[in-house]
C-alpha cells in the first residue's frame, strides 16, 4: 500500500512539473515564436507602460534573453526557495512558495491566490454538495424507472441543462430571483467563520446555477452507469438469489455504478477549485477565476502564470486523491 | 424626452416569460407619489441633510481603482474619494453650486499667497493636524508628497503639473535621489510653512494646488513607492482598516485622530465605508437602485438598463439627477500615428455625430459638442465647427471625407486601431459607431478595449503604446482640472504636457502656435485676455483635427433615499463623497 | 474523464464501452453497421429533429450572405432612425420585429438582429466544427498509434493525455488568447483570432477522442480478423488503415458529434468573456454580453442569442445521443 501511494505521489509531482513546464513554454516560448521581442515580454511582465530602465531591469531580472530552460529553472527555484523583488524603491521578499510578483497590483501572486481561494472554495463546495445530491438521485430514479414519464422528462431537462450556457442561466436567475423578486440577497462573499448564515444565503444562487449544469451531467452519467450495471450478470445473480430489490440496488448496483463517477467528480472538483471563471464572472465573485481573467485583461503575466499553474496543481492533486481512493476501494488497482 | 417606446409588450412565445418579468421591474405606470427628494433635487442644494452617525456606507465601482495613492490618481472620482482619508493643502469647498468649484483651505490656514512676480507661493499650515497614528503633520511631509510626484516611473497616473511648473532643476524624485534637500521646488523654512518656487509666473497656482490629491502629506519613512497606495496613511476622517486589495476593494473606518472642528469640507458619519471594486456594472446599478449600494464611485451615471428604469418610474426618477457633469467625451486623434492633417480631417468628416451622441445616451447623456472646452469653463466660447456639424441627426459628410482622403493621398482609405474602455459600454458604442461610419470611406478601424484602470496610464496615456500599436484614435473624457481654459486645455494641448505614461495630450499635438499661446498666457494677467488665448488654442485643436469633439456629458446620477447629505459637486462633476452619511 | 470546466455541453466523456462493444458485436454480422444505425435512427424522431435542425443551421451559416440579402439587412448596418435616442430601444412595438426586421433591432444602434444571428452562426459553427476536426485528427492518430503499438509508445501517449486533461482549459485558453500577438503567420484581426480559437480548443480536446480510439484499437488489435490479416503477412500500415480504422469510424462519428456542441459552448464562453471575436463581427456569446447591458430596454435581445446557442447545442446533443443509441445494440428505448 505504501509503495502504491509513493508511486502515485511521485507520478503526481512529475505531472505538476511537466504541466508547469508546458505552461511556461507556452507563455514564454510561443510569443517568441510569434515574433514577440524580449522588450515586449518585459512590458507584459511589468503589466504597465514601463520606463526603459524598468524594462531593462525586468529583462535582466527574469532573464528573458536566456534560454527557456534557465528561465523555467528560475521560476521553479523561486517557487521552492522564495525570491526577492526590487521595485526600485524597496526590496520585497516573496517567501516560498513564490509564484511571482505582480508589478501591476504590487502584490505577490501567492498572496493574491491565498486571498482569493476561499471564495472559489466556498462556491465549489456548496455547488458540489447540491449537484451530487440532486444529480445522483435523479440519475438513480431515472434508471430504476427507465422509459417512464419521469425518466423521459428528467433526461430531457438534463440534456437542456448541459446545453444552456451557464452565464445565460446565471444572469437570468440573477435578474429574476435577486433583482426582480427579491427572493435572495445580492450575491456576495463573506467569510464563513464570520457568519455562516450570511455566507450561505449570499451564495445560494451561484451554487444552484453551477449545480444545475453539473447535476444535469451527473444525472445522465449516473443513469447510464446504473443501466449498465443493472444488466450485469452479478446483479441478475443477486436477484436470483432472492435478495430484496432494495439490497440489490443499494449494495450492489449503486456502488458499482458510482465508482466511475468518483473519477469524474474528482476531476470536476479539481478543475473548479482552480477557478470557476464563468460563474465567478457572472456573479461578480472575486475568486481565482476572476483573478486569472483580470490578469489576462490587464496583461499581468505573472498573475496569469501563477493562476494557471495553481489550477493545474489542483487537478493533479484531485487526480491523485481519486487514485488513492480507488486503491483503497479496489485492491486490483494497487498492483496494476 | 420622447415617449416611452412600447417595445415591451412581449413579442413571441419565447419572449413572453422573460418580457413580462423583466419589464415589470421598470415599474412603468406606477404613479405613486415619489418619496425621493425629486428629480434634480441634489443639483444646487443638499438632499437629506443630517448629522446622524453610524451605519455602513457602501460604495462600488465596476472597474478596478486606478490607484488609492493620493499622489497617483487623476480620475475625478478618485480625487473626490481620496478626501475621505486624505487632507491636502487646499481642496474644493464641499458645497453645492458654483461655490464647490472654488479652492478652499484644508491643511493650510488660507489660500496661498503669491509674491509680486507670481513665482513664489507661500502656504501656512494649521498646527496640530495629525496622521492616523497621532503624529503631527509637518511641512516637510507635504514637500515630500510633492517631490514624489516627480518620479513618473513610480507614480504613473497623477497629473504632472508640479514637475512642469516647479523650479526643481532636473530633480528626479525621492526614489532616485533620497536626499529631500536636493529638491528645490518646494521649501520649508519652518515646520508650518510651505513655499512653492515656480519656473515662470503663474496666476492660477491655487487652483493647481487645490484640484488634486498631490499635496496630501506623505510621511517619507512610510512611503513604499508604488505600494504606498495599498495602505496610504490617513490624515482625513477615515483610515484604511486593512490593505486595499486591487481588483477587490477595501474598508475605511473612522480615524480618531481627525478633528471635525478643523475641517469644514468633510464629515465622519458612517461607522464603516466599504468599497467594492470590479463589481459588474449591471449588478452595481441594480444594487444601487435598491439602495444596497449607496454610491457608484465612478460618478459618470448609470448604465442603459437603469436609465430606462429611472426614466420610466417616477419614484426612482425622484431620486435621480441629470446635471451636466463637466466632462467632455471627445476623441483624440494621435497626430504621430495619423500625421497627415487631411487624413485626420477625413476621419472627422466621416464621423456620424448623431450615432456617437446616441451612444452616450442621447438627451440624457449630453449635448453634442462644438468646442473642446465644455460650456461651464470660464470665458469659453462656443466656437465654430470644423469638418463636422454639432447637430442632432448629422450623420457625417462622406463626400468631404473622400475629398480629404484624396488630398491626403489615400483615396483608397487607410487602416488604424481605435481603443476604448472595455468596461464602459457607452465608449464601446461610440467605437462601433465610428468604425461603422468611417468604414463608409474605407477607413478601417480595428477596435480594441482595455480596462479603465490602466487605460489612462498605459494605453491611451502611453504615446509609445499608441504608436507601436498603430492606435490612431481613442475614446476619452476630460473634466477641467479647474474651471479655466488652462485647467481644461493645458494637459491635452501643450507640448510640455506629453508624458511617457498617464499622458493626456493623447493627440501628441506639438503645435508652435499653441505652445506660443501657452507661454503668452502665463504672463497675461487679465483673465479675459487669457480666456481669448484659451479659445484660440481650442480653435486650433479642432482646425488641426487633433481632437474630435463628441458630447458634453450629462450624467444620470442616482442617490438612494437612505443616503444623506447628498449634493452634486460641480468641481468633481458628481456627488460629493466626503460628507455622505447613511440612514440604516 | 470529464468535460472542460463549466462548459459541459455533453458528456463526451461518458463511458464509451457500450457503443464500442456494440459495434464490434455487429460488425461481423450480415447487415452493415450503417444500415442498422440508419434503421434505428429513423425510428428516433427526437434525434432526427435534432439532425434536421443541425443541417438547417449549417445551411444557414454557409449561405449567410444570401439569407441576409433575401431576409435581412447587412449585419453591421445601423438603423438609428428606428431607435429612441433617449431610452435606446426601438420606437416601434415588439422590439422592432416585423417583416423587415425578422428578429427585431439591436437597442442603441438598431442593427438587424436576424442578420447578426445568421452571421453569428458562422463563427459558432466554424469554430465548433474546425476545432472538433483538429481534435479528431490528433486524437485518432495518437489514439491508434498508442493502441496499436502499445508498450512505451502507448505509455508516453497515455501520459500525454493525462497531462492535457489536467490543464484548466478555459482559463488556459483565455490566457493564451490574451498573450498572442495581433499579427502572426500572415493572419491578423479576426482571422487570426478564429484560427487561434480553433487551434486551442481543438488542441486541448483531442484526448477525449484519443482515449476512445486508443481503447478501441487495443481491443481490435486482438481480434480474429486482425490476427488473420497479420498471419497472412499484412504490414502494420495495411492493418491500421484497412482493418482498424474503418472500425473506428462509428465511435469517432458519435463522439465528434458530441464534441461539437461542447466546442460551440466553449467559443461562446470566450466571446462572452470578451476574449473571442472582436467587434463588429457578430458572435452569439458577445451578443449575449451586450444584451445583458440592455435587458430592461430590450428583453428580446437577451433571449435571441441565448436561444440560438441553446437550440444549436441542444440539436447537436439530441442528434449525437440518438446516433449513439443507434449504434449501441444494448440500448432499446
Amino acid at each position: 500500500m505504501i509503495a502504491f501511494i509513493l508511486r502515485r505521489l511521485g507520478g503526481a509531482v512529475l505531472l505538476v512539473f511537466i504541466i508547469s513546464a508546458v505552461t511556461f513554454l507556452i507563455f514564454f516560448g510561443l510569443p517568441k515564436l510569434a515574433g514577440t521581442t524580449t522588450d515586449d515580454m518585459a512590458a507584459r511582465f511589468a503589466g504597465k507602460s514601463p520606463t526603459p530602465e524598468a524594462l531593462a531591469a525586468i529583462k535582466e531580472r527574469f532573464g528573458f534573453d536566456q534560454p527557456l530552460a534557465v528561465q523555467y529553472g528560475n521560476f521553479v527555484k523561486a517557487a521552492v526557495t522564495g525570491d526577492t523583488y526590487d521595485t526600485g524603491v524597496e526590496k520585497i521578499d516573496c517567501p516560498a512558495p513564490c509564484l511571482g510578483y505582480s508589478f501591476r497590483t504590487n502584490q505577490s501572486v501567492t498572496d493574491q491566490l491565498v486571498d482569493r481561494f476561499p471564495i472559489t472554495l466556498s462556491l465549489v463546495v456548496g455547488a458540489a454538495v447540491i449537484w451530487l445530491l440532486v444529480g445522483v438521485s435523479i440519475g438513480v430514479l431515472s434508471a430504476l424507472r427507465r422509459g417512464s414519464l419521469f425518466d423521459r422528462a428528467a433526461m430531457m431537462i438534463a440534456l437542456a441543462g448541459v446545453s444552456l450556457p451557464i452565464y445565460f442561466t446565471g444572469l437570468l436567475s440573477l435578474a429574476f430571483v435577486v433583482h426582480q423578486w427579491g427572493l435572495l440577497p445580492p450575491v456576495s462573499y463573506s467569510s464563513f467563520a464570520d457568519n455562516p448564515f450570511k455566507w450561505a444565503s449570499a451564495l445560494i444562487l451561484p451554487w444552484i446555477t453551477l449545480a444545475f449544469l453539473y447535476a444535469a451531467m451527473y444525472a445522465r452519467l449516473t443513469r447510464a452507469g446504473m443501466l449498465e450495471t443493472m444488466s450485469e450478470d452479478y446483479i441478475r445473480t443477486a436477484r436470483a438469489k432472492g435478495l430484496p430489490e432494495r439490497t440489490v440496488i443499494t449494495k450492489h448496483a449503486l456502488r458499482a455504478s458510482l465508482t466511475p463517477l468518483l473519477t469524474v467528480f474528482g476531476l470536476d472538483i479539481g478543475l473548479l477549485f482552480g477557478g470557476a471563471v464563468l460563474t465567478e464572472r457572472t456573479f461578480s465573485l472575486k475568486g481565482l477565476g476572476s483573478l486569472a481573467l483580470d490578469g489576462v485583461v490587464g496583461s499581468d503575466l505573472p498573475v496569469v502564470l501563477g493562476t494557471v499553474v495553481t489550477a493545474s496543481l489542483f487537478v493533479v492533486v484531485a487526480n491523485l486523491i481519486v487514485d488513492l481512493l480507488y486503491g483503497v476501494v479496489d485492491p486490483r488497482v494497487r498492483h496494476s | 424626452m420622447k415617449s416611452r417606446p412600447r417595445i415591451l409588450a412581449a413579442s413571441s412565445a419565447g419572449v413572453v416569460l422573460l418580457g413580462l418579468g423583466l419589464t415589470a421591474c421598470g415599474g412603468g405606470g406606477d404613479e405613486k407619489t415619489a418619496d425621493g427628494a425629486g428629480f434634480e433635487a441634489a443639483v444646487g442644494k443638499v438632499v437629506n441633510p443630517s448629522d446622524k452617525k453610524g451605519g455602513t456606507l457602501r460604495m462600488a465601482i465596476s472597474s478596478d481603482i486606478e490607484s488609492t495613492d493620493p499622489g497617483d490618481m487623476y480620475y475625478a472620482w478618485s480625487t473626490n474619494y481620496v478626501r475621505l482619508y486624505s487632507r491636502m493643502l487646499l481642496t474644493y469647498a464641499s458645497k453645492p453650486g458654483d461655490e464647490g468649484r472654488k479652492p478652499s483651505p484644508d491643511l493650510a490656514e488660507g489660500l496661498g499667497v503669491p509674491s509680486a512676480d507670481k513665482k513664489t507661493w507661500t502656504y501656512k499650515l494649521r498646527r496640530g493636524m495629525k496622521y492616523e497614528d497621532g503624529t503631527e503633520i509637518k511641512a516637510k511631509d507635504i514637500k515630500y508628497a510633492v517631490a514624489r510626484t516627480f518620479d513618473r516611473a513610480v507614480l504613473r497616473h497623477g497629473p504632472s503639473y508640479f514637475s512642469n511648473v516647479l523650479d526643481a532643476k532636473g530633480y528626479k524624485g525621492p526614489y532616485k535621489d533620497k536626499n529631500l534637500d536636493n529638491f528645490k521646488g518646494v521649501e520649508t523654512p519652518d515646520d508650518y510653512t510651505v513655499v512653492f518656487k515656480l519656473k515662470d509666473p503663474f496666476t492660477e497656482f491655487n487652483e493647481l494646488v487645490n484640484f488634486s490629491g498631490q499635496t496630501a502629506p506623505v510621511p517619507q519613512d512610510k512611503d513604499k513607492g508604488e505600494r504606498y497606495g495599498l495602505h496610504p496613511i490617513s490624515s482625513g476622517p477615515y483610515k484604511w482598516e486593512k490593505d486595499y486589495q486591487p481588483g477587490k476593494g477595501g474598508t475605511l473606518v473612522p480615524n480618531s485622530n481627525w478633528d471635525q472642528s478643523t475641517d469644514t469640507n468633510r464629515k465622519q458619519l458612517p461607522a464603516r465605508i466599504e468599497t467594492i471594486a470590479g463589481l459588474n456594472a449591471e449588478e452595481l446599478d441594480n444594487q444601487l437602485l435598491k439602495g444596497q449600494i449607496h454610491v457608484d464611485l465612478a460618478g459618470s451615471g448609470v448604465q442603459d438598463n437603469a436609465r430606462k428604469s429611472i426614466l420610466t418610474d417616477p419614484k426612482l426618477k425622484a431620486q435621480a439627477d441629470n446635471p451636466p457633469g463637466g466632462f467632455h467625451w471627445y476623441n483624440p486623434i494621435d497626430m504621430k500615428v495619423v500625421p497627415n492633417l487631411e487624413c485626420r480631417k477625413a476621419m472627422v468628416w466621416a464621423a456620424d455625430r448623431d450615432a456617437m451622441w446616441r451612444a452616450y445616451g442621447g438627451d440624457v447623456g449630453g449635448e453634442i459638442a462644438t468646442s473642446i472646452m465644455p460650456p461651464d469653463v470660464e470665458g469659453r466660447e462656443k466656437g465654430t465647427d470644423y469638418y463636422t456639424k454639432a447637430e442632432k441627426g448629422y450623420k457625417g459628410n462622406v463626400e468631404e471625407a473622400k475629398k480629404s482622403l484624396a488630398a491626403c493621398g489615400k483615396p483608397q482609405g487607410f487602416e488604424t486601431t481605435m481603443i476604448y474602455r472595455e468596461d464602459r459600454p457607452k465608449e464601446k458604442g461610440v467605437a462601433i459607431a465610428l468604425q461603422q461610419s468611417l468604414a463608409r470611406v474605407n477607413i478601417k478601424l480595428n477596435l480594441k478595449g482595455f480596462p479603465a484602470n490602466t487605460y489612462t496610464s498605459d494605453q491611451a496615456g502611453s504615446p509609445s503604446f499608441m504608436q507601436k500599436n498603430n492606435v490612431g484614435i481613442g475614446t476619452f473624457g476630460w473634466l477641467s482640472d479647474w474651471p479655466t481654459g488652462y485647467g481644461y486645455l493645458w494637459a491635452l494641448s501643450d507640448k510640455a504636457a506629453i508624458l511617457p505614461s498617464g499622458n493626456v495630450n493623447i493627440a501628441q499635438i506639438d503645435d508652435p502656435q499653441i505652445n506660443e499661446a501657452w507661454k503668452k498666457s502665463y504672463t497675461t494677467v487679465d483673465a479675459a485676455e487669457r480666456a481669448k488665448l484659451y479659445n484660440m488654442i481650442d480653435d486650433r485643436l479642432r482646425s488641426q483635427a487633433a481632437y474630435m469633439p463628441n458630447v458634453y456629458a450629462k450624467s444620470l446620477l442616482f442617490r438612494p433615499s437612505t443616503l444623506n447629505n447628498v449634493f452634486f459637486h460641480k468641481g468633481f462633476g458628481m456627488y460629493n463623497y466626503s460628507t455622505l452619511g447613511v440612514t440604516q | 474523464m470529464t468535460a472542460p470546466i463549466e462548459v459541459t455541453g455533453s458528456e463526451t466523456q461518458a463511458q464509451p464501452d457500450a457503443v464500442l462493444e456494440g459495434i464490434e458485436g455487429k460488425a461481423i454480422q450480415g447487415r452493415s453497421l450503417g444500415q442498422i444505425a440508419w434503421l434505428r435512427l429513423k425510428r428516433d424522431k427526437v434525434a432526427l429533429a435534432g439532425g434536421i435542425i443541425v443541417i438547417l443551421l449549417i445551411l444557414m451559416a454557409i449561405f449567410a450572405p444570401l439569407v441576409v440579402k433575401l431576409l435581412g439587412h447587412p449585419p453591421n448596418e445601423f438603423h438609428q432612425d428606428l431607435i429612441d435616442p433617449t431610452l435606446g430601444g426601438p420606437t416601434s412595438s415588439l422590439g422592432g420585429m416585423n417583416g423587415d426586421f425578422l428578429l427585431g433591432l439591436e437597442p442603441g444602434n438598431g442593427r438587424d438582429l436576424f442578420s447578426r444571428i445568421v452571421y453569428g452562426a458562422r463563427v459558432s459553427l466554424l469554430v465548433g466544427f474546425m476545432a472538433t476536426l483538429v481534435a479528431v485528427v490528433i486524437g485518432t492518430v495518437l489514439g491508434v498509434v498508442a493502441g496499436y503499438f502499445g508498450g512505451w509508445v502507448d505509455w508516453v501517449i497515455a501520459r500525454l493525455m493525462d497531462i492535457f486533461l489536467a490543464f484548466p482549459l478555459l482559463m488556459f485558453s483565455i490566457a493564451v488568447v490574451g498573450v498572442l500577438p495581433d499579427k502572426w503567420l500572415g493572419l491578423e484581426g479576426n482571422g487570426l483570432r478564429m484560427a487561434i480559437l480553433i487551434f486551442i480548443i481543438g488542441f486541448f480536446s483531442w484526448p477525449y477522442i484519443g482515449r476512445i480510439v486508443r481503447g478501441q484499437t487495443i481491443s481490435l488489435r486482438e481480434r480474429e480478423f486482425v490476427d488473420a490479416a497479420r498471419s497472412m503477412g499484412a504490414r502494420s500500415p495495411y492493418i491500421l488503415f484497412r482493418e482498424i480504422l474503418p472500425n473506428l469510424v462509428a465511435p469517432i462519428l458519435v463522439y465528434s458529434t458530441l464534441l461539437i456542441p461542447t466546442n460551440i459552448l466553449f467559443e461562446a464562453a470566450l466571446s462572452f468573456l470578451g476574449v473571442g471575436i472582436s467587434p463588429p463581427t457578430p458572435a452569439w456569446g458577445s451578443m449575449l454580453t451586450d444584451a445583458i447591458r440592455t435587458y430592461q430596454i430590450a428583453p428580446y435581445f437577451v433571449v435571441i442569442p441565448g436561444m440560438a446557442i441553446f437550440i444549436t447545442v441542444m440539436a447537436f446533443n439530441l442528434f449525437g445521443d440518438g446516433l449513439r443509441d443507434a449504434l449501441d445494440p444494448r440500448s432499446n428505448r
